[in-house]
């Protein structure tokens, strides 16, 4: 199950990526698609932001997938 | 959308000044003799209200029988582009108002690729509006110079496959959600802005997913046309002069490449001489040149309908001196025209 939550997470945050990526230096998609997806994109957003706040630390995010304590 | 198949679209391509758009205001005033005809100016730089001799605007106008004609006021095209998508925006972060922040959107209007996308929309506009009401058998686009013509072309295209990979992630998403939903007996829900929300997980309810399924339909739809060389004539018009030609020759790769036929080639302003021998050196140098231009584009455009067009003593401006123009044309109307 825990599995199944980091997948749906990391999708929408990919996805978050490609649709956002100009502002990060990534290619995008041409900008009119992107700005018709960002007033739906709320939630995808704050998803990012969270993996974006837990990358300082990997090794205790893996050990929180994998439940090493 | 079911598309009407007697209807024409024409588009005249080529570098700035070489006289796209008095072909285009030519052909389609030749045209307009046997079908109803709109010419429709896309160059930012407008000349075809010049050419024609009256002035235009965003709404057709009558020139003669069966001829109307527009020129895009480009300032009201990108504003309302962007209005539709920023209403949408402002309207989800509404506070931004209070903060006057909103503004700060509008700066969306100088970023990249939105002069290609709202001029990409006009055309998409003119072409569901005829189709619906059927008001004319030929449209005519006098287009931007090729740099910016190419990208619009182009446009569908790169979208398309934007969109198709899009639409897979979505889909990749929404079926993870529903194997949550499938373990959990409930729905995923998020807090945003304060209030709790239901994550949609099927395809009808994810807005995201509806409209990525709206633009690739408008992207088929426009794809439909300027790709199927039946509805859809591509004209590349030129100067026997060696940068226009090598200019076209990579404008031809490109379309041909997005799957695009370029059946026509006009070369506009060539000089015809009786006696090439009684002229100054320098326009027997001109002349010589032109002749081997002439051959360069015989070679570079072979599977193409090569129209050659003389240099006319007076600048063909007003319907009369177009119709003459026209006349050079007529291979090229009676081939195009249903």
């Amino acid at each position: 199950m825990e599995y199944i939550y980091v997948e749906l997470r990391e999708l929408e945050n990919v996805f978050t990526l490609l649709i956002l990526g100009s502002f990060i230096g990534l290619p995008s998609p041409p900008t009119t698609i992107s700005l018709r997806l960002l007033p739906y994109m709320a939630r995808e957003i704050i998803v990012s932001m969270s993996v974006s706040g837990r990358l300082n630390d990997m090794l205790a995010e893996m050990a929180g997938l994998f439940e090493i304590t | 959308m079911t598309f009407n198949r007697n209807f024409k679209v024409v588009f005249f391509m080529g570098k700035g000044g070489v006289g796209k758009t008095t072909c285009a205001a030519a052909f389609a005033l030749k045209a307009s003799l046997k079908k109803r005809t709109l010419v429709v100016s896309l160059d930012p730089a407008h000349n075809l209200g010049d050419v024609l001799g009256i002035e235009l605007s965003d709404e057709p106008r009558k020139i003669a029988d069966n001829l109307y004609a527009i020129e895009v006021d480009f300032e009201s095209m990108i504003n309302k582009h962007l209005k539709n998508l920023t209403d949408k925006i402002k309207e989800i972060y509404g506070y931004l108002r209070v903060l006057n922040l909103d503004r700060y959107v509008d700066i969306l209007r100088y970023s990249p690729g939105i002069e290609e996308y709202a001029t990409l929309d006009k055309i998409m506009e003119i072409l569901k509006s005829n189709v619906r009401r059927r008001d004319y058998d030929i449209i005519v686009f006098d287009t931007p110079p090729t740099g910016l013509t190419l990208r619009i072309m182009a446009l569908p295209s790169i979208s398309a496959v934007w969109i198709e990979k899009l639409m897979r992630l979505r889909e990749a998403i929404l079926s993870r959600r529903r194997i949550v939903e499938e373990i959990t007996g409930e729905k995923i829900k998020a807090i945003v802005k304060g209030k709790e929300l239901e994550i949609p997980s099927e395809k009808e309810e994810d807005p995201i997913y509806r409209e990525l399924t709206c633009m690739m339909e408008e992207v088929k739809f426009v794809n439909s046309i300027i790709k199927d060389d039946k509805l859809s004539t591509m004209v590349l018009v030129i100067n026997p002069e060696v940068l226009p030609i090598i200019e076209a020759k990579r404008a031809l790769d490109f379309l041909t490449k997005l799957g695009m036929k370029v059946r026509y080639v006009i070369i506009n302003k060539v000089l015809k001489v009786s006696n090439g021998e009684s002229l100054p050196k320098e326009l027997r140098v001109k002349l010589r040149q032109e002749k081997e231009a002439l051959q360069l584009i015989r070679k570079h455009f072979k599977e193409q309908m090569v129209i050659e067009v003389p240099l006319l003593y007076e600048e063909p401006k007003g319907l009369d001196k177009l119709r003459g123009f026209g006349e050079y044309l007529t291979k090229l109307v009676n081939d195009a025209v249903v």
